[in-house]
């Protein structure tokens, strides 16, 4: 039994991967565990044929995945773009366990990443006391990867830094990764792919150099596409929240997560959802992340210093601060929103007075 | 049927597959006579083909010469195989003929059915909701795809094989209809589907009696099973006995890709004529090379619109293609997995660049020509009608009109010229009235035609066949692609002077939903006042009022939030253009009379007037505003007058205020004393390096009044100077005067004035 608090998906989901790899009789890629067919049903989720259910691990457009697979099938490193809260570590990572059996060789992009993690380290005990040699050297995930033909993960792309970015044009141009220091070099084997992932809004802190982003196809995974898949979600992650904070989950209607998921989803769009009206977006993301932190927000609130529900009051701080992210616009189009909306909804008066009040 | 003389060649009207696999057919058939789905009324036409003018997308357009608003177009690209067969009978001498229901039955038809729907008190809407059924759906299900148009692509348009795809497509069809599968969704659709085909049938039947050998049947796959096995004659000769006809006539008129993609008389739209154009281009190349080429053309245009296409990103991009395509079980990549590639590696997953081919190389939008001696299309004969009955001759001297709108003659004149004009067909030119003002039943016009419109006639007949009809549909369009405000407000009102209450409709729809989004407080003032008059004065229907007094609410809603952060940190210039805005949109207020409105106009005026570091002359006329709708007693406005005016105020902004406070109507320092006083104080205090700062502002400010005003406020001046005692610019002494000096000017001011002088003693 694993007592690990959060287990990698190869091992939470190795029942459903061995009964793919079972039924699976289309051509595999070389050193892929699965055909890109059964990886896609593996993201997707299915039925088998000997009657085994795949659970779906990614609720949304089928062919973004399947562009995604057939992008690592042309051995192209394959790039996640979307705004915070769409999936793409949860994606990435699957891919790789789907298709490498090994979600593992990670490399967590901060603003502190150095080449290092790139490509090797060394032992420095070993390599002052006798030079350097295979034995000092520590290899990256990377190169890891490269050597046994897997999967590697990059989070964050956009965060590392410019200079080390760059690292990773040779390793995907070349598929090799010098070792001068001991006059070798790793060739990556077939199979070795990189799977990155980068968020939208953080263009700005490392954009991506022309030379980088040719190496990546780009996949772009959007925000939940439907009010109910998204209430589902946001439910879903309050309720596993609540429980680790110790807070009771059935305190927040469903009612209040629809209307907060809503506010968020009419804002986004620009539209109202019955399609009638019109909006102006504010400059903030409004992902389904943030939609959780508020009720969340309006959880604890309820529960340690309200009557233990969550009602409007307790959203509309929440939502305010979630919304209204620049003082001067962003004040504009939540007024408007409230005046043309919110004001007019059955139903809403109390949101409504709520947000007035917050203001 | 290998001994029969007809041979049944299924399509799908502008599948390029198709055209190519009916041309390989024609050759090897060599045929005597093809007989093509089509209006009977345009065989005369056909010679046309021959003609290089003659350039597609063209259409052949069937219309009552009675009401040319009846009318049906059926549309030809290079690519479709209608097209095909007959560039294939012009250029072989086999002759080809149209055998489809005669277009003038099928008019004849839909009048019975709308007069017996009206009679019914039905509202007239032919298909009330019901969704087109696809045939085609049911065969892809069973193939596993989700999609008919999709899965036909698949299966017949990409092919390059032989012609056993016509074999294929006749029995998948014959499977189909003996299944009791059906596309009609009523009684009318279906009665109409069977007495078209039985007038195909009996097309075929007469030319097989006339002796024809070798007989080519072009017709939409759907219909080939019905026309491939013919029950006994007599059958469809009592269908068709005794149909009413209505006569009709048919021309050539150029078409656009953009339009292929509306339903038409063959019921089929596609939406990706310029994919289909370069697949028939293409359709002597190698099956693989095809996404190559397609992708290298979209790195040419995306490079020349200045994104970053490499040469190897095509490589990488078709790669992707082609392995999706293997993904998804297909044997080659379609538009979507081409589309998919493109943007997953040539545009690095942004979505913007896509839009851009979708317009330039999906759609490709073209306009073909006709030859000139083609028969006039139904707008020019629908304009030279209503020329006739206006009595308003075509010419080219430049001429005015008067028209009186009281009078039904000069009403439709005046509609006549607007609807023209909103056509791009400028006839007429409006002119400012002419001296006396004659209230606003005149218009007046100076007309003058240019042999250029003729042609613009023409292409204007792509958007229909009599003049509101043509007009309404590109007002339409313009309103789906115009994105900004003034656009859209301009178009509002030749759309309402022009009386096009169905273009009127989706324009203010529109309107609605761009001003929803519009942050331009200023560009949505602007929008106001139109629509409020239109709203007041404007001659609107019933429910159209409902709409625009829906926008006219958006609008206040949105002006009284946006402006006071509008109003912040103006410079000069934008403080004048803001202060213009503020009286019109003041005005369009009082004219809504709706006390919502008013209130909350009222309110933001006086968040204005309170509002630190506003521009004076905002900041004024606000509070002027405030002050003729009651809300500031004349107390508090000497109060925010004083204010104003402070010395802590820099003098210049001082003077802006009174501007905008004054400007156009001084009568309120007339009856006002308290106000009065303050600014007399305050100029009289004013030291002298400012003085001349702010006097060309008063100035001008003083000059906006009427001359009553000014005379009254100088009386005014007159008597405080009594009531006052010497005032600081009366302050120097006679004595000090130089008389010597002043003796010098008297000769040259006589001369001027025209005066003898008298010598001074």
């Amino acid at each position: 039994m694993n007592h690990a608090l959060r287990q990698h998906a190869e091992q939470q989901f190795a029942g459903e991967l061995a009964a793919l790899a079972r039924n699976d009789s289309k051509p595999r890629p070389p050193n892929w565990l699965l055909s890109p067919w059964a990886v896609a049903a593996y993201l997707l989720g299915t039925t088998l044929a000997d009657g085994t259910e795949i659970t779906p691990k990614y609720i949304g457009d089928r062919r973004l995945i399947e562009i995604a697979i057939a992008t690592l099938a042309t051995d192209r490193a394959l790039l996640l773009l979307g705004v915070p809260g769409t999936a793409k570590t949860w994606v990435a990572e699957h891919l790789a366990a789907a298709v490498s059996g090994d979600s593992t060789l990670l490399v967590k992009g901060t603003a502190g990443t150095s080449e290092d993690s790139l490509r090797y380290g060394w032992n420095y005990a070993e390599l002052l006391a006798k030079g350097p040699s295979a034995r000092a050297l520590v290899p990256s995930p990377m190169m890891r990867a490269m050597q046994t033909g897997k999967i590697a993960r990059v989070e964050e792309l956009t965060r590392i830094p410019a200079d080390v970015q760059d690292t990773l044009i040779t390793l995907l141009s070349e598929k090799t990764l010098p070792v001068p220091e001991l006059g070798e070099e790793v060739q990556a084997v077939r199979g070795f792919n990189v799977i990155a992932t980068a968020n939208n809004r953080d263009r700005g802190v490392n954009e991506l150099s022309s030379a980088l982003r040719r190496r990546f196809n780009t996949v772009v995974l959007p925000l939940p596409t439907q009010l109910e898949e998204e209430v589902r979600i946001v439910e879903t992650r309050v309720g596993q929240l609540g429980r680790a904070l110790e807070l009771p989950a059935e305190a927040a209607p469903l009612e209040e997560i629809r209307r907060v998921v809503t506010v968020f989803r009419e804002l986004r769009a620009g539209a109202t959802e019955d399609g009638k009206t019109k909006l102006k977006s504010p400059t903030a993301t409004l992902s389904t992340a943030e939609a959780i932190s508020v009720v969340n927000q309006g959880l604890s609130l309820a529960v340690h210093f309200g009557d233990g529900i969550v009602r409007a009051s307790e959203v509309a701080g929440g939502l305010l601060g979630a919304v209204v992210k620049d003082p001067v616009q962003d004040r504009v189009v939540w007024r408007e929103y409230l005046e043309t909306v919110v004001k007019e909804r059955p139903g809403w008066k109390d949101l409504y007075r709520a947000c007035r009040d917050a203001e | 049927m290998a001994e029969s003389a007809v041979h049944i060649f299924g399509v799908r009207h502008h599948g390029p597959g198709s055209a190519r696999s009916l041309v390989r057919a024609l050759e090897r058939l060599a045929p005597d006579l093809i007989l093509v789905e089509g209006p009977p009324e345009a065989d005369d036409l056909v010679a046309f083909a021959a003609r290089e003018e003659l350039a597609p997308p063209v259409a052949l357009l069937i219309y009552d010469p009675e009401k040319p608003a009846d009318a049906a177009t059926y549309p030809f690209a290079v690519f479709s195989p209608e097209w095909q067969a007959l560039q294939y009978g012009v250029k072989t001498g086999v002759s080809v003929r149209f055998m489809d229901l005669p277009q003038g039955i099928q008019m004849a038809l839909a009048t019975e059915r709308a007069e017996a729907a009206a009679a019914a008190g039905d509202a007239g809407l032919e298909f009330p909701g019901l969704p087109q059924r696809d045939p085609l759906g049911w065969l892809a299900q069973a193939a596993g795809e989700p999609d008919g148009e999709q899965w036909w692509e698949r299966m017949f348009e990409h092919r390059r094989d032989g012609a056993d795809a016509f074999a294929a497509v006749l029995a998948a069809m014959g499977e189909l209809r003996a299944a009791g599968v059906d596309w009609t969704r009523t009684a009318d659709e279906t009665r109409l589907a069977a007495l078209r085909e039985a007038h195909m049938r009996q097309t075929i039947r007469a030319a097989e009696r006339a002796g024809r050998a070798r007989i080519a049947v072009v017709c939409g796959a759907w219909h080939a099973p019905a026309l491939a096995t013919r029950p006994p004659a007599r059958e469809d000769a009592a269908l068709l006995k005794g149909l009413p006809k209505t006569k009709v006539a048919a021309t050539w008129i150029p078409w656009t890709y953009g339009r292929l993609a509306f339903a038409s008389g063959y019921g089929a739209g596609i939406h990706s004529p310029g994919w289909y154009e370069f697949l028939w281009q293409g359709r002597a190349l190698a099956a693989d090379r095809l996404a190559t080429r397609w992708l290298a053309k979209v790195a040419r245009l995306l490079r020349a619109e200045d994104y970053d296409a490499s040469a190897g990103g095509v490589i990488e991009a078709v790669r992707l293609a082609e392995s999706l395509a293997a993904l998804r079980g297909r044997g080659l990549p379609g538009l979507p997995e081409l589309n998919e590639a493109t943007r997953g590696v040539l545009c690095g997953g942004d979505e913007l660049p896509l839009g851009l081919i979708a317009e330039r190389l999906i759609v490709a939008e073209r306009l073909g020509t006709v030859p000139d001696d083609t028969p006039a299309v139904p707008l020019a004969r629908d304009l030279a009608r209503e020329q006739k009955r206006l009595r308003l001759k075509p010419e080219l001297l430049p001429r005015d009109l008067d028209l009186d709108l009281r009078t039904e003659n000069d009403l439709d004149r005046s509609r006549l010229l607007h609807r023209l004009r909103l056509l791009g067909i400028d006839w007429g030119e409006r002119r400012p009235q002419p001296g006396a003002q004659k209230g606003t039943f005149h218009e007046f016009w100076q007309l003058a035609w240019e042999p250029e419109f003729a042609v613009a006639v023409i292409q204007a007949g792509v958007w229909g066949a009599t003049l509101p009809l043509a007009a309404t549909a590109k007002i339409r369009h313009a309103a789906a692609h115009a994105d900004n405000l003034p656009a859209l407000t301009a178009l509002v009102d030749g759309t309402l002077l022009a009386d096009l209450p169905a273009a009127a409709e989706v324009l203010l729809a529109r309107l609605a939903s761009v001003a929803a989004v519009a942050a331009d407080v200023g560009l949505l003032m602007d929008a106001l006042a139109p629509l409020a008059n239109l709203l007041r004065y404007g001659n609107v229907r019933q429910s159209d009022a409902t709409v625009v007094a829906g926008v006219v609410t958006g609008l206040v809603t949105r002006i009284v939030i946006g402006l006071p952060g509008a109003c912040a940190s103006l410079d000069d210039a934008a403080a004048g253009e803001l202060f213009d805005r503020l009286l019109t949109t003041h005005a369009a207020v009082q004219l809504l009379q709706n006390p919502d409105h008013s209130e909350a106009w009222l309110a933001v005026l006086r968040q204005l007037a309170d509002q630190a570091g506003l521009h004076g002359l905002v900041a004024g006329r606000a509070c002027r505003l405030l002050l003729e709708a009651r809300r500031v007693t004349p107390a508090e406005a000497a109060q925010r007058l004083a204010f104003a005016l402070s010395v802590a105020h820099a003098p210049a902004q001082s003077a802006a205020w009174v501007e905008g406070w004054l400007r156009a109507g001084g009568l309120v320092l007339v009856h006002d004393d308290a106000l009065w006083r303050v600014l007399d104080d305050w100029v009289t205090a004013l030291p002298p390096d400012h003085f001349t700062t702010v006097l060309p502002l008063l100035r001008r400010t003083f000059e906006t009044f009427a001359v009553g005003e000014r005379r009254q406020l100088a009386t005014r001046v007159a008597a405080a100077e009594g009531g006052r005692g010497v005032g600081a610019g009366r302050s120097a002494a006679p004595d000090e005067f130089d008389v010597a000096r002043g003796d010098l000017a008297l000769p040259l001011l006589a001369q001027i004035l025209g005066l003898k002088l008298e010598s001074t003693p």
